[in-house]
């Protein structure tokens, strides 16, 4: 209803940004491919590519639990478009410095508008039995309902005011 | 080493290279643990740590960078960006107020 918040996680992550089968002969390759899906969704410029792996040089993204979160590097910011998520899953598994990924969620963002989608994905990946539903998601609208954050859950929370708004004005 | 006193960190930064990714996702997890104690938690480029921090985490493949950007502000580096034990170890002191050496 508000329109002062940033896009909600449906317009994040786009049914058509959202990959189930996808192959990867590596680590390059899966992000490439993140990049790839990121700049046919109107979220990046191409550019943005090299800077995704440019990046995973320096820092690599794996989090765990079988999952990277690829983007790119500061320089690689002015090539967004709109922000945005990509979920790409290789059923396969790709190896990743010796770790094997089989999630690899690609983010483009100038904005903090993705980060409720990010805290709940930390939140599954902490639950071993939550992260195995995650890489076993085999439908769009499963993976779009699980890193969409509960209501209640709202990490922002609705104001900065010390006081809950229990009885606030009569 | 340096001794971190919990109860007198009010401000975390947790630093990556583009702020948007890896140590975003930290800091939520970091905001919400810490969100009782009133502790503001911001995640920033290693470049733009603010001089007003009183700790700083990151990973320790950019730690070196971190340093020369945080000056005399401690920093902490950590390995993985769930479940690493040096975050872990630090949000407790901050939560119980006790000291911590990293």
């Amino acid at each position: 209803m508000s329109d002062g918040r940033a896009a909600g996680p449906a317009a994040l992550l786009v049914p058509d940004a959202i990959r189930l089968h996808e192959r990867a002969a590596g680590k390059a390759d899966a992000i490439r491919a993140c990049g790839e899906v990121l700049v046919a969704t109107g979220a990046v410029a191409p550019e943005y590519v090299p800077a995704m792996l440019e990046r995973e040089e320096s820092v690599s993204t794996y989090i765990g639990e079988g999952v990277a979160i690829p983007h790119a590097t500061l320089a690689g910011k002015a090539a967004v478009r709109r922000d945005a998520l990509c979920f790409l899953r290789f059923p396969d598994g790709v190896d990743w410095d010796g770790e094997t990924v089989t999630v690899c969620i690609g983010i483009a963002a100038v904005g903090d508008g993705h980060l409720d989608i990010l805290a709940e994905l930390a939140q599954i990946l902490l639950d071993p039995e939550r992260a195995a539903a995650l890489r076993e998601a085999t439908t769009p609208d499963r993976v779009l309902a699980m890193l969409t954050p509960a209501p209640e859950d709202d990490p922002t929370g609705p104001d900065d005011g010390a006081a809950p708004a229990e009885r606030g004005e009569r | 080493m340096t001794t971190i006193d919990g109860a007198n960190v009010r401000k975390l930064v947790i630093a990556c290279d583009a702020g948007m990714g890896s140590s975003a996702m930290l800091a939520g997890t970091v905001r919400k643990q810490l969100a009782a104690k009133g502790v503001t938690v911001e995640h920033t480029p290693v470049a733009q740590i603010p001089a007003d921090a009183d700790l700083v985490l990151t990973h320790a493949g950019l730690a070196d960078r971190a340093r020369g950007v945080a000056g005399d502000i401690p920093v902490v580096p950590f390995q993985l960006f769930l479940g690493d034990p040096a975050v872990t170890k630090v949000v407790a002191a901050i939560q119980q107020g006790t000291t911590v050496d990293v």
